[in-house]
């Protein structure tokens, strides 16, 4: 939950960032700490401020490393079934707060970005991780979560009854997990207590790894689970019910990959605003994204037209001088030998050869509609809306990608998700999985995640 | 179950997790396997109807096969009726146009302009995991072909477009799209009742339109009937997709057989009938012509859709343009290209 909240409120702070950011632009304002910047002081507590505050007697630990798994499957198979018995199951044990069927089911609309999403989600921990567990209704609900952040999906769990088997639209599942980027799948057999040959299992099991190898996921070694979420709830048939729950647990711990964590990634941070500090050079201020930097080491300045290497002889931090920074802080970088005219806001500083500057890229793009603040009227290709990357704002064209049928007669209207290829005015730092988004006048008409680089600068 | 023992289990990769699963089931009696896979990929039925079917005809696939289609408008039934109270929010819109309004090639008679004949129909579902599966697509397109396949003209009728009984068409022997000449087994509420039970969601079949005019005789030498269609968020094929529009077009000019014989004429006029369908769909568009101003009349909408200039002018004076421009008209003469009437659809809308 922790970390989905932060996550939202980053999500929050990138868009919010990018309309501070030009008012902070505007105003010439030449103070080390911007107005944004003190007016949120930690991610998680916008976020905990809306829901009234974390009661005090269950502190998070992040003593375990966190995962976001998301149930997908037809919707009579039980997915909800499943979560409120294994939040049951784990709560026995302490490591969870019992959600019952009620309480998942409502799905209720938030608002990320601003943007409208239907989903539900619970959080629960296993003997070594702690996990997000999302539930969304349809395809465009993950769709828009993966792009605009607010709730992605580090790995999946899909279930199907036993009864029925796969069904014509479990493919539509697994073409969902791939496009929002899951890579391990895990499968849960649910409603066994309700067949009477246990063949049909085998069967179940049989169509379910042919399909998912039909849809490159491992179907040789994904991990398949058969029991009986119901029996698991009710408490009865521990056989089929608990312990299959737990067995599922233990699958997902072993089999999906925990996403690498933000320190343990190369170091990266936007430049917000530069300085000429008299007598010792010029500095870069900003929040560092992610990874570890050290006093003296080497990094690379990227974007808007002007990369280079340089090395950072001090780095500062509310006054003070310190040998390192990490992921989160809030930043002055000193940098060797470089005039205060080689560098802009909008570029980053990065470990060398970590990211590129790049001119064109595919992007999984969500267009808001008029009620979340977005477009009244469709556009067609070559629309050029501005471009907010972390702190860069660049103008784009929007075109289909190569081979669309009809292209030039094809349009986007608001409520759209549509893969597009956005050709930069001037090139930025960016790689698949980075998130922008498009503005136009005062608007926000959309968000998107690239997905993949088509030209480097 | 005792079975003929030639149905020996087929292998399959064992994994650790597949152990697992056998190790709780220890006594195992053998069961065909193979067939109710078979089957199943034929069929598309869950498991337990493709292993009744199976027992009920002696393991034979192909009278199981005829044992389902007897069986699933029974079991289909049933499941709808389970289903039957649960909300479809989701689907698609699809449109199929049998013919635009123009000339009619195959029958040698090269100035005949033909009618106008089309159809749209809303299918909905439960998710857009359905929504966007091919059989669901299929069975809306086939629908959608169905609707303006049967619909009679209707000389009594003041409007173009016009309603068509969701009995009448429930009723209907459901006419493939994609190969017309092969006979479909069962009516369109039959075929709906086998999806229920394939994909086990509520489907229902929301509303349909038709648009059917034979050509104007006599005075058809100056008044034609065109069609203006688009669908947005086409997933599997351009026949359906989330927002359908489809308009009706008239086109009045006394160089009617003229211009329609020429290529590039009917190949403009197409383009243009696309960015009004476009325009229709993209835009809020609820009427044809309103007071000035009303941008929700798509008259007084700029002309977007177009591209080019059209940017800059309302559809009005955009359509005027066009005629004058391509010859339809004289300067000052009555005519030109008109919309006479337009439906709009988004999939999930009430009905107003």
């Amino acid at each position: 939950m922790f970390r989905l909240a932060a996550q939202r409120a980053i999500a929050y702070r990138l868009a919010g960032s990018s309309r501070a950011g030009l008012r902070v632009s505007s105003l010439h304002t030449r103070c080390w700490t911007t107005t944004w910047r003190s007016s949120s002081p930690l991610p998680s507590f916008s976020r905990i401020s809306r829901r009234g505050y974390a009661e005090a007697a269950n502190k998070f630990s992040r003593a375990k490393p966190h995962m976001n798994v998301g149930t997908i499957g037809h919707v009579d198979h039980g997915k909800t079934t499943l979560t409120a018995a294994i939040t049951k199951v784990l709560a026995d044990r302490g490591a969870a707060k019992f959600t019952d069927y009620s309480q998942i089911d409502k799905a209720p609309e938030e608002k990320a970005r601003g943007i409208t999403i239907n989903s539900a989600h619970v959080e629960y921990e296993s003997e070594n991780r702690h996990y997000a567990h999302v539930d969304c209704p349809g395809h465009a609900d993950y769709v828009k979560n993966m792009i605009t952040g607010a709730a992605q999906m580090d790995g999946g769990i899909i279930v199907v009854a036993a009864t029925d088997g796969q069904m014509p639209q479990t493919r539509e599942h697994l073409l969902l997990a791939r496009q929002v980027g899951i890579k391990k799948l895990v499968v849960f057999i649910n409603k066994v207590d309700m067949i009477s040959d246990p063949e049909m299992l085998e069967l179940v099991e049989m169509e379910m790894r042919d399909l998912l190898s039909t849809y490159n996921f491992d179907g040789e070694n994904t991990p398949i689970v058969a029991g009986s979420a119901l029996a698991a709830l009710e408490g009865r048939d521990d056989e089929v019910g608990k312990n299959k729950i737990l067995d599922l647990v233990k699958a997902c711990d072993e089999w999906l990959d925990v996403p690498a964590r933000d320190l343990d990634k190369p170091y990266l941070m936007p430049v917000e605003d530069v300085f000429s500090i008299p007598g010792r050079g010029t500095v870069a201020t900003g929040r560092a994204e992610r990874g570890v930097i050290n006093k003296g080491d080497e990094v690379e300045v990227i974007g808007l037209g002007n990369s280079y290497k340089t090395t950072v002889t001090g780095i500062e931090m509310f006054h003070k001088e310190l040998d390192r920074g990490e992921a989160g802080d809030n930043m002055g970088c000193l940098l060797r030998g470089i005039k205060r005219e080689q560098l802009k806001r909008g570029q980053i500083i990065a470990a060398p050869g970590s990211i590129k500057a790049v001119r064109k890229f595919v992007a999984q793009l969500y267009i808001l509609t008029k009620d979340e603040g977005g477009r009244y009227t469709p556009f067609m290709a070559h629309y050029r809306p501005q471009l907010f990357i972390r702190t860069a704002d660049i103008t784009t064209s929007l075109n289909f990608p190569d081979g669309t049928p009809d292209a030039d007669e094809r349009m986007v209207m608001p409520g759209d998700n549509v893969e597009m290829v956005c050709a930069l005015h001037t090139d930025v730092a960016a790689e698949a999985g980075s998130r922008f988004t498009l503005r136009e006048g005062n608007k926000t008409i959309g968000t998107g995640i690239v997905t993949k680089i088509l030209e480097y600068a | 179950m005792v079975l003929p023992s030639v149905f020996y289990r087929q292998k399959i990769s064992l994994s650790p997790a597949c152990f697992r699963g056998r190790a709780y089931y220890s006594t195992m009696q053998k069961s065909p396997i193979r067939l109710v896979q078979e089957l199943r990929k034929l069929t598309d039925v869950p498991i337990s109807k493709a292993r009744e079917a199976l027992a009920a005809s002696n393991n034979d696939v192909e009278a199981a096969r005829r044992w389902l289609e007897k069986d699933l408008a029974i079991s289909g039934a049933q499941k709808a009726a389970k289903v039957e109270g649960r909300t479809t929010r989701e689907g698609l819109v699809s449109v199929c146009v049998l013919s635009n309004g123009n000339q009619q090639r195959a029958a040698g008679t090269s100035n005949e302009l033909g009618g106008v004949r089309a159809a749209m129909i809303e299918l909905n579902c439960e998710t857009d995991f359905v929504g966007r599966n091919e059989l669901f697509a299929r069975l809306a397109a086939d629908i959608a072909h169905t609707a303006a396949f049967i619909t009679e003209h209707d000389s009594s009728s003041p409007r173009f477009i016009r309603p068509c009984s969701l009995d009448v068409l429930g009723d209907a022997p459901l006419l493939s799209r994609s190969e017309p000449r092969v006979q479909m087994p069962a009516t369109v509420s039959g075929s709906i009742r086998d999806l229920i039970a394939k994909v086990g969601e509520k489907v229902s079949l929301k509303r349909a339109v038709t648009v059917v005019h034979g050509p104007f005789r006599g005075e058809s030498n100056v008044l034609g009937l065109r069609l203006a269609s688009y669908l947005h968020g086409a997933t599997t094929s351009g026949f359906q997709g989330r927002i359908g529009s489809l308009a009706i077009l008239g086109l009045k000019t006394p160089r009617l057989p003229e211009l329609m014989s020429t290529e590039t004429f009917v190949r403009d006029l197409e383009k243009l009938e696309r960015a009004i369908g476009r325009q229709i769909a993209g835009f809020d568009t609820r009427s044809v012509r309103s007071t000035p101003g009303d941008e929700t009349s798509l008259y007084n909408q700029p002309f977007m859709m177009l591209g080019g200039e059209g940017a800059n002018e309302t559809v009005r004076s955009a359509l005027d343009k066009w005629s004058r421009q391509r010859g339809v008209v004289e300067d000052d003469a009555e005519g030109g290209i008109e919309v006479l009437e337009f439906a709009k659809w988004t999939v999930g809308q009430d009905i107003e």
